[in-house]
């Protein structure tokens, strides 16, 4: 009897524990389980809808995003930008040794990383590549007058030696856009007929108006930190890639929603909501994405007055521009800082001056400056819509405080066009990425162009940025150009815009940046 | 005939010069420079004029028309700037979807279009007449964008029968590219088809009218014969004009349609070129386009012949 009881009881027990195993299994399966399920997996196609056809595949000769996105897939550079806007070493082992007269940076390079032909990286290959991102890239091109020369130094060491301390190089090797690709020397020509790089892709085929096809490289020879943001660990989980150009934005939407898409590139703001109710779909927001702004004639016409361009500055409503421009305050912001609060270069130094759409004052000013009535001409393009709607509002605020106005619309080729003539413009509308070195954009920041802002103030402080070294120093220092830009007003930035994407629920993996891309990413089943 | 033959070639060589002429300068005089949007917004003055140069677009324009014009005896349309590959091969490439696109949407014009005139023509006035009259006025003034994302929305997106857009994945057999061509041709179709019915509908109107056709009637011949014997055939001539000329629209590229559809066609090919710019795409796809208009009025002109025996040339 006891032992039947014995017996029994032991097995009440175990059957309780078997409830509680089975109870805790259930339960960590579940919550597990959708985890499980994110993961990406390897294997399949993605089909990405892009705005169009881009205008060539090397990606030194051009700083039109389509083309960076693409091409990020197929060549890496030496650096690159994590998740906090951090440089981070890619092709190069580590970050470069830097001599304390600040002239000197050593670069070592990874070893064994293979090329898609199968040769490994050299030196040889990134002093190539540097040489020609130099002749060919327009920031390249403004690096190469602070570089006395690029050398090798062993096969896994490059030598970059300036002219004079340059702060902003690392930064200009990091960006994936117009970028310092490293391309195996042996492909090196103008133009470029192969594409061989040392990414995650190798490109197979292009049909212009069809699809740029990329494909898994096989031998990719990945770093090992974890991946954040553009750095760390690249790995190609999807088979294939390929870029499609679907420049109707309606037919993005519509080709996401129908699973034709497994991620489709900037959507109009209004397809948010049926994106966000459809099933199949997530809506994905990249924010900030890009700042609108407008540059000011400092060389001729009534706005090389500066007084005049601060009257234009106080005119300016830009909260209802930014209204104007994207509607719904998810898509927009409209601090006046040029850089976040998070962000090592943010500084509240000029933002008192940020238009808030004061026609008294601007009046006042336009005053003091004996504005005589000369038209101001805006030029803008609907090929951006937002461009007009910013315009438009813009006319209204200037006319408010007693400017005439000559809104001149035309199409973008004409615009990029026009605005080289000092004689044909006043104020024109553009746009560009939010990057995190402030040097890197806009280029009014530089020399030459349009625009033509050249002062002793802004070379003044430009000079004391660009030529610190200490980073806390340097984003100190930023202050006093963001003032100077306030004070000057050679530009205004509008506000920051986020970029609506879209990506199918089965696309795993996806991080949202602003040039998106696809290593990482794979197809739940 | 011979002779017939022999001025229309020679006229067609005139027109062909004016239109080289006018589309030269006239892509020429437009603002906007191919180099400064290749190289984009980062780009200084400099580079884009060392671009510039690259291409020859430094050069005197009469300096450059005459070059064209000396590569175009050769049967060269130039390189494309943008494309890096020669203005022939880009036209080769986009022209099997511009054809198929073009061949179904007529069919489906021609379809629709003139049985419908037909049956407006016969039963005039009536129910059946006003209903067919209404659809083509319809069909004339909707836009075929807005037409085009209908049709997606309800049986691309909803109902799933058909791709959103594009021209099929890389290495598909020809089948299923044409499989992509079928909701853009009936969105070209349907619109186009209004111009058919119209002219089927007044043709058909004229003819009927006539003595030859009552005596027929008065034979005791069934109506049906009358109507698709003796008057069709004489109704023709001014539908087969319209079709061609149809035939020639759609062959210089359905713009809207290739754009909603995200079809890389001649119309793509052209509207893309005038974007960006790209000179060689924009003359010699015009040129190439002229040149089929031209021969397409001459094999329509051929076509009477066929149809109507009294048409001597």
């Amino acid at each position: 009897m006891l032992r039947l009881v014995a017996n029994t009881r032991t097995k009440i027990v175990f059957r309780v524990r078997l409830a509680v195993v089975t109870a805790a299994a259930v339960a960590i399966t579940l919550v597990a389980a959708p985890l499980v399920q994110a993961a990406p997996q390897k294997g399949g196609v993605a089909n990405i809808a892009m705005i169009g056809e881009p205008q060539t595949l090397d990606p030194m000769s051009s700083t039109a995003d389509l083309v960076g996105t693409i091409m990020q897939h197929v060549y890496e550079l030496l650096y690159t930008y994590d998740a906090n806007s951090n440089v981070v070493p890619m092709l190069a082992e580590a970050l470069p040794t830097v001599s304390k007269d600040g002239l000197v940076y050593t670069i070592p390079l990874r070893q064994g990383v293979k090329f898609h032909n199968g040769k490994e990286m050299t030196s040889a290959d990134v002093v190539a590549s540097l040489e020609r991102w130099m002749q060919m890239a327009p920031r390249g091109k403004a690096v190469a007058k602070e570089v006395k020369s690029v050398e090798v130094k062993g096969p896994y060491t490059v030598v970059i030696t300036l002219n004079r301390p340059y702060a902003p190089l690392v930064a200009h090797l990091a960006l994936s856009n117009g970028f310092a690709a490293i391309m195996a020397k042996d492909s090196i020509a103008n133009p470029l007929t192969q594409f061989i790089g040392t990414g995650p892709y190798m490109f197979k085929e292009r049909k212009p108006d069809q699809y740029v096809q990329l494909v898994r490289f096989d031998g990719y020879s990945a770093r090992k930190e974890p991946a954040s943001g553009y750095g760390g660990k690249r790995e190609a989980l999807l088979d294939e890639l390929r870029f499609i150009p679907v420049p109707n934005a309606n037919t993005r939407v519509e080709g996401m929603l129908a699973g034709q898409y497994q991620f489709a590139d900037v959507l109009p703001v209004e397809a948010y909501s049926r994106l966000e109710n459809a099933p199949n779909v997530k809506p994905v927001l990249t924010s900030p994405f890009g700042f609108p702004y407008m540059v000011l004639n400092t060389k001729q016409g009534p706005l090389s007055n500066v007084t005049l361009r601060q009257s234009v500055e106080a005119a300016l409503n830009n909260a209802d521009m930014m209204a104007a421009a994207f509607g719904d305050k998810k898509f927009y912001d409209t601090d006046p800082n040029h850089y976040a609060r998070n962000t090592p270069f943010y500084s509240t130094a000029g933002t008192e001056n940020y238009g808030k759409g004061d026609a008294k004052k601007a009046a006042a000013l336009a005053g003091t400056a004996k504005y005589d009535g000369t038209p101001i001409r805006i030029l803008t393009s609907q090929q951006y819509d937002f461009h007009y709607r910013i315009a438009l509002v813009m006319s209204e605020n200037l006319k408010a405080a007693g400017y005439k106005v000559d809104m001149q619309v035309v199409d973008w080729s004409t615009l990029i066009q026009r605005r080289n003539d000092p004689a044909l413009w006043d104020i024109y509308i553009t746009h560009s990425a939010v990057l995190p070195e402030p040097t890197l954009t806009p280029p009014q920041l530089g020399d030459g162009a349009p625009g033509w802002w050249s002062t002793p103030a802004k070379e003044a402080t430009l000079a004391a940025f660009n030529a610190e070294a200490d980073p806390k120093k340097r984003a100190a220092l930023w202050g006093d150009v963001q003032r100077v830009v306030f004070t000057e007003v050679p530009y205004i930035r509008i506000g920051d815009f986020n970029n609506l994407t879209a990506r199918s629920a089965k696309l795993d993996g996806y991080v949202a940046m602003p040039w998106p891309f696809f290593w990482n990413t794979g197809l739940s089943k | 005939m011979i002779r017939y033959l022999a001025s229309r070639l020679a006229g067609m060589v005139i027109v062909m010069l004016i239109v080289a002429t006018l589309v030269f300068i006239i892509t020429r005089l437009a603002p906007g420079d191919p180099a400064a949007v290749m190289l984009g917004e980062q780009a200084t003055a400099g580079d884009v004029a060392k671009l510039r140069g690259t291409y020859g677009l430094d050069r005197p324009l009469p300096v450059q028309f005459a070059y064209w014009l000396s590569e175009l005896a050769h049967g060269n349309l130039g390189q494309s700037i943008f494309l890096q590959r020669p203005v022939t091969q880009a036209l080769a490439e986009r022209a099997e979807p511009t054809f198929f696109l073009t061949v179904f949407a007529l069919g489906i014009a021609m379809l629709i279009g003139i049985p419908c005139g037909i049956v407006a023509a016969v039963w005039r006035g009536k129910a059946v007449d006003q209903v067919f009259s209404a659809f083509a006025m319809l069909g004339a003034s909707i836009p075929s964008f807005w037409f085009g994302l209908v049709l997606m929305e309800i049986f691309a997106v909803g109902l799933g029968w058909f791709p959103v857009a594009g021209y099929g994945d890389p290495g598909v057999p020809l089948s299923d590219r044409l499989y992509h061509l079928i909701l853009p041709a009936i969105v070209l179709g349907v619109v186009n088809s209004a111009l058919i019915l119209r002219f089927t509908r007044a043709s058909m109107l004229d003819v009927l009218g006539e003595d030859h056709i009552r005596t027929a009637r008065a034979k005791g011949m069934s109506e049906a014969r009358v109507v698709l014997h003796h008057a069709l055939r004489n109704a023709l001539i001014p539908v087969i004009t319209v079709i061609g000329l149809t035939f020639a629209l759609l062959i210089g590229g359905a713009i809207v349609t290739e754009t909603v559809f995200g079809l890389p066609g001649v119309g793509n090919l052209v509207v893309s070129a005038v974007l960006r710019r790209d000179y060689p795409v924009i003359q010699g796809a015009l040129l190439v386009i002229a040149g089929l208009y031209v021969l397409i009025n001459l094999a329509i002109d051929l076509l009477y012949l066929v149809i109507d025996p009294r048409v001597k040339y």
